[in-house]
């Protein structure tokens, strides 16, 4: 349904921009002909689309750090210390902060290879990671938690295995939603500075005005974008029957 | 075995008035003991305070022999991963045996129901549930509020004779609830909060039936239950006391 609904919206998109070139009388130069679009997406879809997997596959990479990262800090910063204070306080105003604009120290500190591209990714679905784990980490189930606290069998991994129970579709909403953050920061990095990814080819389709090639890098882009969706979509639910069974 | 209140005040931040002023009461001795009152008079929050998860603003309570004082209340939940049958096995504390477990589970019309998880139950079933679970743990006072709100009538007087019969002689339980009836029927003493403005004083005390699951079957004296009906429902409406103790 989703990647349907992607197809749809491209095709609509696609439309729009035909019928722009059509009523202003815009050259083929500038708005490539449909046919043109439909060869560069039919015949070079292997210039697209492995790039577009490598894209992928990075951004997967940089969301699965971003998890375990926020679900780390979230869990020592759970508690009502001085430390989980800060943490909190530096995560709300650290996720205000516009992360791409780092990106060049990131590249000139790690050049422009897999490292780069997989921090930017990461640190750009960290931050909205971070907010909700802490949310839920921190935010007790009185219903639920009261009688292990009375009878002194509430240590954190059981607050934690509760809190995240209870939040379960929350939790998958969030994971699935940062998941096209992490695919924004990967092709983000590779158009700024790497030398692999779909990003990197969108910058050099850019160079050339090529916009046939652009709009086969987009095609791609939400192909693997709601494939990775569908993906995680899946697996909630998985995990969710499974423990709902 | 006792717990004394002595001159307690309470009133919640965000609230125009308290909601005790000086209020005391004894509790001495195991047995059954009810709280009862109208809906906002503060049966929850005199809970809490006895359970120690909140403080009086001011007075004291000095409790004796008390080592255990567990509070339970109706919208409890079990966790959802696990059946209601393997919680309530993975809960039951040492001092309880399993056969204790499976005797509540099938007293209180369980049976039927443990391989199921908690949120698939109804809503009596799951304060059923939730009750047993308190039952088999290690307690020398239990407070139960409402924790039977959602059961029927008939059920929910098999389980009070139940868990009297069992715990009566050797613990303090300390029954929260709306039903004038059952507490009339099964209780020691109740102790009645006045329905109207602030709770100031000692809390109107009542002498209960005190009946026992044998009694309550082949019970009798209908007058008497009505009486001792009338005078807690008079202690909630009016604050007096009807026995005209103090």
């Amino acid at each position: 349904m989703r990647l349907f609904q992607f197809l749809l919206i491209f095709l609509i998109g696609l439309l729009i921009l035909e019928g722009v070139k059509y009523v202003a009388g815009l050259s083929d130069y500038l708005i490539p002909p449909p046919n043109e679009i439909i060869t560069m997406i039919c015949q070079k879809w292997r210039n697209f689309l492995m790039p577009a997997l490598n894209t992928l596959l990075v951004a997967i990479g940089g969301h699965f750090l971003a998890i375990v990262l926020a679900a780390v800090v979230a869990f020592a910063a759970r508690s009502g210390s001085v430390l989980s204070n800060i943490v909190k306080t530096a995560a709300y105003n650290l996720q205000a902060y516009p992360v791409v604009a780092i990106a060049p120290l990131v590249f000139i500190f790690l050049g422009d290879g897999l490292a780069s591209r997989l921090l930017i990714a990461t640190i750009i679905c960290y931050f909205p990671l971070l907010l909700n784990f802490l949310g839920i980490f921190s935010e007790p189930v009185q219903d639920v938690e009261h009688f292990f606290k009375q009878t002194g069998r509430l240590d954190s991994i059981m607050e934690i295995r509760i809190r995240v129970f209870e939040n379960l579709d929350k939790i998958i909403t969030v994971i699935a939603g940062s998941a096209t953050l992490a695919m924004v920061g990967t092709i983000v990095a590779e158009f700024l500075a790497a030398t692999m990814g779909i990003g990197y080819v969108i910058r050099k389709a850019l160079y050339q005005n090529n916009l046939a090639a652009i709009l086969s890098c987009l095609l791609y882009i939400g192909l693997c974008s709601s494939f990775y969706l569908l993906s995680l979509e899946w697996l909630g639910k998985m995990v969710k029957k499974r423990l709902m069974a | 075995m006792e717990i004394s209140a002595q001159n307690i005040s309470f009133g919640y931040r965000e609230a125009e008035y308290p909601l005790f002023e000086n209020i005391s009461f004894r509790i001495s001795g195991p047995g059954f003991y009810s709280l009862f009152g109208f809906s906002g008079c503060g049966k929850s929050t005199l809970a809490r305070i006895i359970a120690g998860f909140l403080e009086p603003g001011a007075g004291s309570i000095s409790i004796t022999n008390l080592d255990n004082i567990l509070l339970t209340y109706n919208t409890e939940r079990l966790p959802g991963w696990l059946s209601v049958g393997e919680h309530l096995a993975k809960v039951v504390s040492p001092r309880s045996s399993r056969a204790e477990l499976d005797y509540f589970v099938s007293e209180f019309g369980l049976s039927d129901y443990v391989n199921k998880k908690f949120f698939r139950l109804s809503m009596g079933q799951k304060n059923r549930a939730n009750l047993i679970r308190y039952l088999v743990q290690d307690f020398d006072m239990l407070i139960c509020d409402e924790v039977l709100a959602n059961v029927d009538e008939p059920s929910r007087n098999h389980i009070l004779a139940v868990i009297k019969e069992r715990f009566g002689k050797d613990t303090i339980l300390f029954y929260i609830s709306h039903n004038v009836e059952e507490v009339c029927l099964y209780s020691k003493k109740i102790f009645v909060i006045p329905a109207y403005g602030v709770t100031k004083g000692r809390l109107v005390e009542i002498k209960g039936l005190d009946t026992t699951k044998k009694q309550k079957e082949g019970y009798g004296s209908e007058k008497a239950l009505q009486a001792t009906i009338l005078k807690v429902l008079k202690a909630a409406s009016t604050g007096q006391n009807p026995e005209g103790e103090t």
